[in-house]
């Protein structure tokens, strides 16, 4: 139970604009072809923005994650079989609600021979074939690091493949759960080399649980010699007390900074402000891209 | 006609927040789309967004209370048309 007269520590940046009936209408959607979405599986502060404008992004093999980093909101328990009518679920929400582009995510499925990745093929492979026009973008578990994962990925031609970082490498070990810095970073190495040039390799963090500036410009310095090309920056926000502690809200002023740092290094696009998460506005992101 | 504002349910994972500014006042004019007030869920500070266009009536929540989704927290005089 709450206290009553809690003051709110949230930031004023952290205020965001919720028109009910437009999130009821998604959710409608939503339910109604049974999908989840990370959105609403992380509790994600954009959703009501995202759905109020029609945008979600879809989370394939949950909503049970076999991890349970602490800082991710996503349930950690058992997880469902595979259902293979997913795929085409997606595909068909995809194209009612008509998005040009579309962010496919999924939990972690180490008990998975596959690790989930045929899952993402044949969401991939179903999009395409719904809805050819929708650039899409996957955003993957690290497979443990198995290129034989990752080759299925590359071979389905996503738009762009993203896999979070999520922080720098101290603090790897203290917030993600059988992910490693190296492995993550070996995946992005991995995709970029065996990829074509159509595939854009994107990877994000989040800001405030400790990390200083020398370890963002050292992990900018590792993706920039791997030559990822799209780098995403936003805030962690605690999803609760038993979640990782949140050691500081990040002023303004460091997002601008790094984003200068970025650009100086070479990324293609980077977003870097508070309220940025991996998917968040993935489109516009791609869209200048392509129009350089 | 006077329309029930009731606490929509803001996060996927919880249906009780913390409820904190009113941006409106009894008697003032809102326009659909008006933020009518602010409540603190985990995550965020969401600003809810006015459905109806008319006169506030009455407040029947406290900045600092507890609510929860379903919750009456305001009235709205609407014109009838």
């Amino acid at each position: 139970m709450k206290q009553n007269n809690k003051k709110t520590t949230k930031p004023v940046w952290l205020k965001v604009t919720y028109d009910q009936k437009k999130v009821d209408r998604m959710n409608e959607l939503l339910s109604g072809l049974s999908l989840n979405t990370v959105c609403a599986e992380a509790n994600c502060p954009n959703l009501g923005e995202c759905f109020g404008s029609g945008t979600a992004s879809f989370m394939i093999l949950g909503p049970n994650c076999t991890r349970s980093c602490r800082f991710c909101d996503v349930p950690h328990g058992h997880p469902k079989p595979v259902d293979l009518t997913e795929p085409l679920r997606v595909a068909q929400a995809t194209k009612k609600l008509g998005l040009t582009h579309v962010v496919v995510t999924s939990v972690d499925r180490d008990d998975l021979p596959d690790l989930g990745s045929d899952q993402f093929v044949r969401t991939i492979q179903a999009l395409h074939e719904v809805t050819p026009e929708t650039t899409i973008e996957v955003l993957t578990p690290d497979f443990q690091g198995r290129t034989d994962c990752l080759d299925k990925i590359i071979a389905a031609k996503p738009d762009v493949f993203n896999h979070n970082m999520e922080t720098v490498r101290s603090i790897t070990p203290k917030v993600r759960h059988r992910a490693t810095y190296s492995t993550s970073l070996g995946v992005l190495k991995y995709v970029k080399e065996h990829a074509t040039s159509k595939t854009f390799v994107k990877t994000g963090i989040m800001l405030g649980l400790g990390e200083k500036d020398e370890e963002v410009y050292a992990l900018m310095n590792d993706l920039r010699s791997i030559n990822v090309d799209f780098l995403t920056i936003g805030q962690y926000v605690q999803p609760s007390e038993k979640h990782y502690k949140l050691r500081e809200w990040v002023p303004l002023e460091r997002y601008q900074k790094y984003y200068h740092e970025a650009k100086i290094r070479g990324f293609k696009f980077i977003a870097s402000s508070p309220l940025v998460r991996s998917s968040y506005k993935a489109q516009e992101e791609l869209m200048a891209v392509y129009e350089k | 006609m006077i329309k029930e504002v009731h606490m929509p349910k803001l996060s996927p994972k919880s249906n009780q927040y913390f409820f904190g500014e009113w941006l409106k006042e009894p008697g003032d004019k809102v326009s659909k789309g008006d933020v009518l007030f602010e409540v603190e869920t985990d995550k965020v500070v969401s600003q809810v967004e006015s459905q109806e266009t008319g006169v506030l009536k009455e407040h029947q929540v406290k900045s600092g209370q507890t609510v929860v989704v379903g919750d009456l927290v305001a009235t709205i005089e609407v014109s009838e048309s």
